[in-house]
């Protein structure tokens, strides 16, 4: 059952003439999963996020969430989601808990209820001990994990994040990433934009790959990888005779393709786990020393750049 | 209903907090109206600095008389009664007189030519002599102060010369004549002449139904005036937090919760009228703690505080609505302040009155705050101000539905 | 050296390029300063006065006509409410109450009262006072001399057909129009000359206040300045500045260069305006002016640096630049003239640069000041400024 159901979302900014910053997406995200929107830097993820937040208002297109239209039930909508977005958004000069508490008001809670959700908020993203402090004074990753806490005060059914780990320290990544999926375990449904390719990797059941405005795959990790074969790809580096190395190697089994770039020899092959030892082999049968040699399992960049020609990280 | 007064309640704290615009809000007016009252020698009337004035007397006397008329213009200058009006210098000649005034020494000089006495004293009904009032231009009120007085004096010698003159139309022969003559003009000067025979007083005026006409302490009609200018920055203040609030994300995001966006700007309205309402609370009650200043009846006061913040409040939001950037808003925004201020008399009192300058206070809120503030603080009612209070109360009115407009556009 | 006017321009043009902010720094201070010149600049206008005659005499509609012939009042006729009236709602600058035994008084010659209702404090009051008591002391003063002039007829004895008092009367009424006459025609009369001005020729209101007005916004700018300033610093372009080859001293004075010019144009402007449209005659000594002009800018711009050296946020500098303009222009005289000020006030004032510059305009305008009198200004706002930049370098703030 797809609790968020998008159909052919468009947003164009300034038409006729204006960017068009999302052009046609279309995707479902099934109840209890982690999406990620995977895409660089401008490709209309958090676009697609702020329409999906009724913030913004699709040019053409709807997407259901739970059952309310973005267009149309906005405000049902927003009971449904808790939106984290990518820069901190939050009152400097208030407290963690004054913040809570603020927010929780915006978004109906009063009252016990109020101040007992706040208190299961701090304990959720471990800041009980600062909840005092004006989170200016806050370092970086605490101000992220109160940027999320405040999403999830009213319970939403369905958890967006837009690009939450961007600039912050390897701890507070890891924390970050650890809390989503915890939340996941406990049934939330999580709308994830990222531009990290590990990230969606690790979090995701399905991860939708966008590129200026489009959607250009939709699948698990396993379905987009075959995108691109099952081939890892294989760099090295040799003393002597790189042609003559790579000609041999040509000839070894399980290597199903091999180049030459400058100074390596690339190739692609079935299962590195195999064929390595045997590319050894042949190296030493011809008196050939491998000074360096760099193993790359099928991955989204790597589906990125086949499907685009471009790197993910430009 | 509660989401608007948590916005609210909200910003009220924020602004608490924030030591700048409450150095704006609450300090700023206070000692600027303690400075201008200082200024103008506290809480009573207008205490101004004595006038200079130089005294050139060439005047050379004449036979008939043994003291010359020129002393006793002179004299009347340096009477004690105008010591604190006038502070008089002498000097030996015109020249040096003029010369006083051209380097600043002297605001006006006195120059009493050398037939003044033979003129003045003289039996010839042709003759004719000048005082000459050699003024700086920039320094209007000590000028007409000295007109006033050496007019004076001189009416009192034309009077008592007009005296002579009928006496002698009326007797008959050479010898009386003359004789009575002198005495006519001995009788004038010792009846007191004009000065005691034209007794003008003034007062403030008087409203009907009032019993006392209460003088307003000049501090109070300051304070009211900056009050009114400050409010302007005070709303200005929380308004601006639209815009600060949409940069850092806050107010978009509070757009991704469900409370609807009437709420959300209601709520940021009601923060700038509750705020700047405060402030007035605050600014009344120290005005009448620190200058004991009597803001008058009750319910014309409560009125006129609460038109003033809805005026603040819509300008504020309109000027807001009107600019992208918060630093863009803070300096606009003081500038149109400052013409509306200037414009509506925040700064010199509604003391000017009557022609262009009360023409253009009308076309200012503020200005016509003012007003009511000023008839309020004599004693008036609500029944008094009601124009003063219903011609703001439409700018308010004007300033907010086109802020809505506006607003409502660029957040739609 | 280089590094300084390279940074100046870089201000500049960042100023020009927000439109918004560009078009209120001239267009707002032009726009008021054209509004206020059409209504003052024509020449003073006739003080309204409102009188009631509650006498109805001879004596009293008599000074009512005297007053209506002034070129200084303006007589409205009104009920006595209704005067009070006009006087509390502004309509009035002043009004005028005859009392009932007006006529008979002063026909008398005994002391006749009239009671004048103003606000106190207000100019046009004072005014109109002064002019009421110079009709009706003349007045009076016909009355007086008659009768006196019939007394003393009397006593010397010098026409024995005067013997009684009623033809004490009779005899002063006629002795009346020669009084009249000899009063209408005085002996010595008063000569107002204004130092300075080409004879005859009375400034008028507007061309005392346009300096004030000028200095008053030129120090209002100190905001934008500043303002801009404090962003530089928040977004971190100003330290990055510190990791070229720019001094320190070469940053803050070129930023100081770019508030000088921007000040300086303004100041143009506004001169401009008040030299061809209101005749308002700046340009009579264009050098003093100039100097003028040169202690002005160097005053706003150093003082606009320092607060933006010194204060952490716009709102800050906002907060202290409105009420130091503000407190600044009132003591300078840019609002009322000193001279109605205490003695104290007047000497906190001219510790002022402010108050010297604004002297030193308004004496060029009128009393003709040369480039030597000006002097004295152009010092005090030199040693003023010299003091803001240094202070400005020592604490200026690189990053918040």
């Amino acid at each position: 059952m797809s609790i968020v159901e998008v159909k052919e979302l468009r947003k164009q900014y300034d038409p006729p003439k204006g960017v068009l910053a999302v052009d046609g997406v279309s995707f479902d995200i099934a109840e209890g999963e982690i999406f990620s929107l995977l895409g660089p830097n401008g490709a209309g993820k958090s676009t697609t996020i702020s329409m999906l937040s009724c913030l913004l208002k699709p040019t053409d297109g709807d997407a259901m969430i739970a059952g309310n239209s973005i267009v149309h039930q906005s405000l049902a909508v927003k009971e449904t989601i808790g939106v984290v977005p990518q820069d901190i958004a939050l009152y400097p000069d208030m407290s963690a808990r004054e913040n809570l508490l603020f927010w929780g008001r915006m978004y109906g809670l009063s009252g016990d209820a109020l101040k007992k959700r706040v208190d299961e908020v701090l304990e959720l993203v471990m800041l009980v001990d600062r909840q005092k402090d004006r989170v200016e004074k806050f370092s970086g990753g605490m101000k992220r994990r109160v940027n999320i806490g405040v999403a999830l005060l009213h319970k939403p059914r369905v958890l967006y994040l837009d690009e939450p780990t961007v600039g912050i320290d390897p701890q507070s990544r890891r924390s970050i990433l650890d809390g989503i999926l915890a939340l996941r375990d406990q049934g939330m449904t999580i709308l994830y934009t990222t531009h990290y390719m590990a990230e969606a990797q690790e979090l995701s059941d399905r991860i939708a790959i966008v590129d200026h405005g489009k959607m250009i795959a939709n699948g698990t990790h396993e379905e987009l990888v075959k995108i691109v074969g099952e081939e890892a790809r294989v760099e090295a580096r040799v003393d002597r005779d790189l042609a003559g190395v790579a000609e041999r190697w040509r000839e070894v089994e399980g290597v199903v393709k091999v180049d030459r770039e400058e100074d390596d020899v690339v190739l692609l092959a079935r299962d590195p786990n195999e064929v390595l030892p045997r590319l050894f082999e042949s190296a030493a049968a011809a008196g050939v020393r491998i000074t360096e040699i760099n193993v790359t399992e099928p991955n989204l960049e790597m589906v990125f750049l086949h499907l685009t020609g471009r790197a993910l990280r430009d | 209903m509660t989401k608007i007064i948590a916005i609210a309640w909200k910003d009220l704290r924020s602004t608490a907090r924030n030591v700048p615009a409450l150095v704006m809000m609450l300090l700023a007016p206070l000692a600027l109206a303690a400075l201008l009252g200082f200024a103008f020698g506290g809480g009573g009337g207008f205490d101004i600095a004595a006038t200079k004035v130089t005294v050139a007397n060439e005047d050379e006397g004449s036979p008939s008389s043994i003291v010359t008329a020129g002393c006793v213009v002179a004299g009347i200058l340096e009477s004690p009664d105008l010591k604190d009006v006038l502070e008089v210098t002498r000097k030996s000649s015109a020249e040096a007189a003029r010369t006083a005034v051209d380097d600043g020494k002297a605001a006006v000089a006195v120059i009493i030519p050398a037939d003044f006495s033979a003129v003045v004293y003289g039996g010839g009904t042709t003759a004719r002599t000048q005082v000459e009032l050699y003024e700086n231009p920039t320094q209007e009120v000590g000028g007409s102060i000295v007109e006033g007085v050496v007019g004076q004096a001189l009416l009192e010698f034309n009077g008592a010369r007009a005296a002579a003159a009928g006496a002698v139309a009326l007797s008959g022969g050479d010898r009386e004549a003359a004789l009575a003559a002198a005495k006519a003009a001995e009788q004038f000067t010792r009846s007191g002449g004009v000065t005691a025979g034209l007794q003008i007083s003034q007062r403030p005026p008087q409203l009907p139904g009032d019993k006392s006409a209460q003088d307003i302490s000049i501090t109070g009609s300051i304070l009211a005036g900056m009050m009114v200018f400050f409010m302007f920055f005070g709303a200005a203040n929380v308004a601006r937090t639209i815009l600060d609030e949409d940069r850092a994300g806050t107010l978009p995001r509070l757009f991704t919760t469900p409370t609807s966006y009437g709420a959300i700007l209601g709520g940021k309205f009601t923060s700038v009228f509750v705020t700047v309402t405060i402030q007035a609370v605050v600014l009344l009650v120290a005005g009448r703690l620190i200058f004991g200043i009597e803001w008058g009846r009750m319910d014309a006061v409560v009125l006129l505080t609460l038109v003033a913040a809805g005026v603040s409040s819509g300008l504020a939001l309109l000027v807001i609505s009107l600019t992208r950037t918060p630093a863009q808003a803070g300096a606009i925004g003081a500038g149109v302040y400052l013409v509306l201020a200037l414009a509506g008399g925040n700064f010199t009192g509604t003391a000017q009155a009557g022609g262009a300058f009360g023409i253009v206070q009308k076309f200012t809120p503020n200005g016509w705050l003012l007003q009511g503030w000023d008839t309020t603080m004599r004693g008036g009612g609500s029944g008094d101000i009601r124009w003063q209070l219903l011609v703001p109360l439409g700018f308010a009115v004007a300033f907010f539905f086109f802020a809505v407009l506006r607003i409502r556009r660029r957040f739609a | 050296m280089r590094y300084a006017w390279i940074l100046a321009g870089k201000d500049l043009l960042q100023t020009v390029r927000d439109k918004l902010s560009f078009i209120f720094i001239l267009v707002m201070p032009l726009a008021f300063t054209l509004f206020f010149g059409l209504l003052f600049g024509g020449g003073s206008d006739r003080l309204p006065l409102a009188v009631n005659d509650a006498d109805g005499g001879a004596a009293a509609k008599q000074l009512v006509a005297a007053l209506q012939d002034s070129s200084v009042v303006k007589v409205t006729l009104e009920g006595a409410s209704d005067a009070e009236r006009a006087v509390d709602d502004d309509k009035a600058a002043a009004a005028l109450l005859i009392p009932k035994a007006y006529s008979a008084d002063v026909e008398a010659g005994r002391a006749a009262r009239l009671t004048i209702v103003a606000t106190e404090g207000s100019s046009g009051a004072a005014t109109v006072a002064s002019e009421v008591r110079s009709v009706a002391g003349e007045q009076v003063a016909v009355e007086l001399a008659a009768r006196a002039a019939a007394e003393a007829v009397r006593s010397t004895g010098s026409a024995s057909h005067i013997s009684s008092e009623g033809a004490v009367e009779e005899s002063a009424a006629r002795a009346r129009p020669v009084a009249a006459q000899v009063l209408a025609q005085p002996a010595a009369t008063v000569d107002v000359v204004e130092a300075g001005t080409a004879a005859g020729q009375v400034p008028s209101g507007f061309v005392l206040s346009s300096p004030g007005m000028l200095v008053n916004f030129i120090m209002f700018s100190l905001i934008t300045a500043g303002v801009a300033l404090i962003l530089e610093r928040g977004n971190g372009t100003l330290q990055r500045l510190m990791t070229t080859r720019v001094r320190r001293w070469e940053l803050i004075g070129g930023k100081a260069a770019g508030m000088f010019i921007l000040t300086f144009a303004q100041q143009i402007l506004l001169l401009g305006v008040g030299q061809l449209f209101f005749g308002v005659d700046y340009l009579r000594d264009p050098a003093a002016l100039f100097l003028m002009m040169v202690s002005l800018s160097l005053v706003a711009s150093t003082l606009g640096l320092l607060l933006a050296a010194v204060l952490k946020s716009e709102q800050a500098l906002i907060a202290t630049s409105v009420i130091v303009s503000m407190a600044v222009s009132a003591l300078s005289g840019a609002w009322f003239p000193l001279e109605i000020t205490g003695p104290a006030f007047q000497f906190v004032g001219h510790l002022l640069p402010t108050a010297w510059i604004l002297d030193g305009l308004r004496g060029i305008v009128v009393r003709g000041f040369d480039v030597a009198d000006v002097l004295p200004a152009l010092g005090v706002a030199v040693v003023w400024s010299a003091a803001f930049f240094v202070l400005a370098v020592w604490r200026f703030r690189l990053s918040d």
